[in-house]
């Protein structure tokens, strides 16, 4: 082990002698999702559940091991902590990653990397202090469709770019969860779903210059329904548009990219493999044409979250950079930012070449 | 004018310089209410060839043509910047005037024409098939009677390929994507609402052809209702694309979401000897709506359904979409008075 600000923390060739023992922050939807990955692979030791929730964290570790606690420094202060899994509610994720990072333990944080471009550069400042890897799971990646959407990029088949569309549509997923619908701490569906096509696109096509929203996220509506179209320009001269949704009935995901010599479109729905059709349920309209609900499954092979993961820990064994650190997280959430603040406003929002936001 | 009653509304197309030319004059054809009678081209070639696909007469200069006494009607398919000079030649002989979109390339033309329309009594209809458009207008039900809640916002798009040729001259355009494909859209938009737009934020450049116009555009508009829209207005679709675009409007209401994909309605042809994808509409729907609500108009001496103003109020946001370009600021749009 190293020692840095007085914390031990765990070295490439320590975890490639054996599992790599994590700690998973948060158990709800991702944090549960996350930690049943971790359960099943072989080169990890899944050693606490740490959730406020107590009876959570129980139920989960009765499921699939691990030692349940509500305190996140109980685990750290543990002797079988490597590395931790923080999925918080985004305006926790500072100061877990903070804590994190104070006791040696390598982060893998879920994205949005936190609420303020200041929070995430002090949890990069944190973790660069501590000597940890730090990762951002931006899962969109690692999803195979837009892997290799970024290889046909890169070989150059579509020319110059000249616009590029894209959407993410979920359900009101402020009815299961109503902190989602608090912009002020969680930046509502910009910073939740947005984010996703935000560093996407900064990935695919680099700096943006500058951003024009419109929207519901600062409506009385969006307790309800949120969605925010952005237009998004970026220094290398494409025009994007991105729309992320909470109004939709299903989940959907699409991109579109113009070129000079051709065009690329993706729809989730569309490479749908398995389609799933109820019968009852169905709504009849007075003219006599029904309703119906079809589900658009696509089981895939690539498991992008258990992708990103093993991503992480195969980057803690080796020492390589990981693929989304929170230098690249704090761009895409400070362009996220901005969408707020230009629909906030009703104002454009432009880019310092640093990625930083301008003064106007 | 008084109802023409008993005989066909006598048309001359002006012009086939808009390809949208060819189905006003299929749709003509197709009217026992209307008898297409001439063609004016000033280009003798694509003149010949019409006259010889529709079986009317053709005459190089259409100023021969609006004071023959034997017309009621004139259909106006030149180029954009030339819409003046005709829409008031024939207005002034006293006849008819069905324009294409847009009205002009700027704002004086367009209340030149309306005006000369109105002094002279004739009708001024500027052609926006898409509102006539069979699935347009099950949109605009659904949205009216509540389907969705009330409306919250709006994401649209008309994209298509480069028509190339005077369409990427701005000189006879008047622009390009932003001015040939903004107005379907806010058309049907101020139809639906029966709202202005306001403001308008744009992002317009040249980045996929090698010509002088624009060819990608995209708008963030905010209708006088409080509605946000998004319009992309782009030339994106490649030269061999499957089919020449086509116009998607969405809405997101309080309780749903209508997603209009309004010339979707194709088969899928894959042909061993021919493109190894190609997309036969398999009903037109909008531009022959359009011309019988023009020839109705005429005949029974009612109001058109779309009108002078209507193609003036549409081409003020593209024209404010080029200002808002060029500042990186949203600019308010001001109606001019006619």
């Amino acid at each position: 082990m190293t020692e840095s600000s007085g914390a031990t923390v765990s070295t490439p060739s320590e975890l490639s002698a054996r599992p790599v023992r994590f700690a998973v922050i948060g158990t709800g939807g991702m944090g549960g999702h996350h930690a049943r990955n971790l359960a099943n692979l072989p080169e990890v030791e899944l050693t606490w559940l740490v959730d406020v929730d107590l009876p959570r964290a129980e139920a989960l570790a009765a499921e699939i091991g691990g030692k349940p606690t509500a305190s996140m420094e109980e685990a750290f202060a543990s002797d079988d902590v490597d590395a931790v899994l923080i999925a918080l509610p985004t305006f926790l994720h500072r100061q877990a990653t903070e804590l994190a990072a104070s006791y040696g333990k390598h982060v893998f944080c879920e994205k949005p990397i936190a609420r303020t471009s200041e929070d995430g550069q002090a949890m990069v400042d944190a973790c660069e202090k501590a000597g940890v890897t730090f990762m951002v799971g931006h899962v969109v990646r690692f999803f195979p469709e837009y892997e290799r959407l970024k290889q046909l990029l890169d070989e150059g088949t579509l020319g110059q770019i000249a616009t590029v569309r894209a959407y993410r549509t979920n359900p009101p997923v402020m009815e299961r969860s109503p902190w989602f619908a608090d912009v002020e701490k969680n930046g509502g569906v910009v910073l939740d779903l947005m984010i996703h096509e935000i560093d996407t696109l900064r990935w695919f096509f680099g700096d943006v210059e500058r951003v024009y929203a419109q929207g519901l996220s600062f409506l009385p509506i969006h307790e309800k329904r949120d969605y925010t179209q952005a237009s998004i320009r970026f220094r290398s001269g494409v025009i994007a548009h991105v729309e992320a949704t909470w109004a939709h009935a299903t989940h959907r995901t699409f991109i579109e990219i113009a070129g000079q010599y051709g065009l690329a479109t993706y729809q989730s729905e569309d490479a749908a493999t398995l389609v799933i059709e109820p019968t009852d349920g169905i709504e009849w309209l007075p003219t006599g044409t029904k309703v119906a609900q079809r589900t658009y499954l696509k089981p895939s092979a690539a498991a992008p979250h258990l992708k990103e993961v093993r991503h992480f820990i195969e980057c803690l064994r080796t020492g390589e950079p990981v693929r989304i650190d929170g230098v690249e997280a704090t761009k895409a959430l400070t362009v996220a930012n901005a969408v707020l603040e230009s629909m906030r406003t009703g104002k454009p929002q432009f880019f310092n070449e640093d990625g930083t936001l301008a003064t106007a | 004018m008084s109802a023409i009653d008993g005989r066909p509304i006598r048309v001359a197309i002006l012009s086939f310089a808009h390809g949208h030319a060819h189905a006003y004059a299929a749709a003509l054809l197709a009217s026992p209410d209307a008898e297409l009678v001439v063609i004016a081209d000033e280009n003798e070639e694509r003149g010949q060839n019409a006259s010889a696909t529709y079986g009317a007469p053709w005459v190089a200069d259409y100023r021969e043509v609006v004071t023959r006494d034997d017309l009621d009607a004139v259909i106006i398919c030149s180029e954009n910047a030339r819409h003046k000079e005709m829409t008031v030649a024939a207005a002034n002989a006293g006849k008819h005037v069905l324009c294409e979109k847009p009205i002009a390339t700027n704002v004086e033309d367009a209340i030149e024409m309306v005006e000369a329309c109105k002094a002279n009594g004739v009708k001024m209809q500027i052609a926006f098939p898409v509102r006539f458009n069979a699935a347009t207008v099950a949109l605009k039900d659904a949205v009216l009677s509540g389907r969705i809640g009330q409306p919250l916002a709006i994401a649209a798009r008309n994209p298509g390929t480069c028509p190339m040729d005077w369409f990427v001259k701005p000189e006879l355009s008047g622009g390009g994507a932003v001015i040939d494909h903004t107005v379907h859209v806010v058309d049907v938009l101020r139809w639906m609402f029966g709202a202005e737009v306001d403001e308008v934020y744009a992002e317009i450049d040249t980045r996929i052809h090698d010509i002088e116009a624009d060819d990608t555009g995209l708008l963030m508009l905010k209708l006088s209702n409080g509605i946000p829209v998004s319009l992309d207005t782009s030339w994106s679709r490649p030269a061999n694309n499957p089919i020449w675009g086509g116009v998607e409007i969405e809405i997101i209401g309080e309780t749903g979401v209508l997603s209009l994909d309004a010339f979707h309605n194709n088969i899928q042809v894959v042909e061993i000897n021919g493109p190894s994808n190609r997309l036969i509409p398999a009903e037109v729907s909008g531009d022959p709506e359009m011309i019988f609500a023009f020839i109705d108009a005429v005949k029974n001496d009612t109001p058109t359904q779309v009108n002078g103003v209507d193609g003036l109020r549409a081409m003020e946001v593209a024209l404010a979409a080029y200002a808002s370009a060029e500042s990186h600021q949203p600019v308010t749009i001001t109606h001019a008075n006619v």
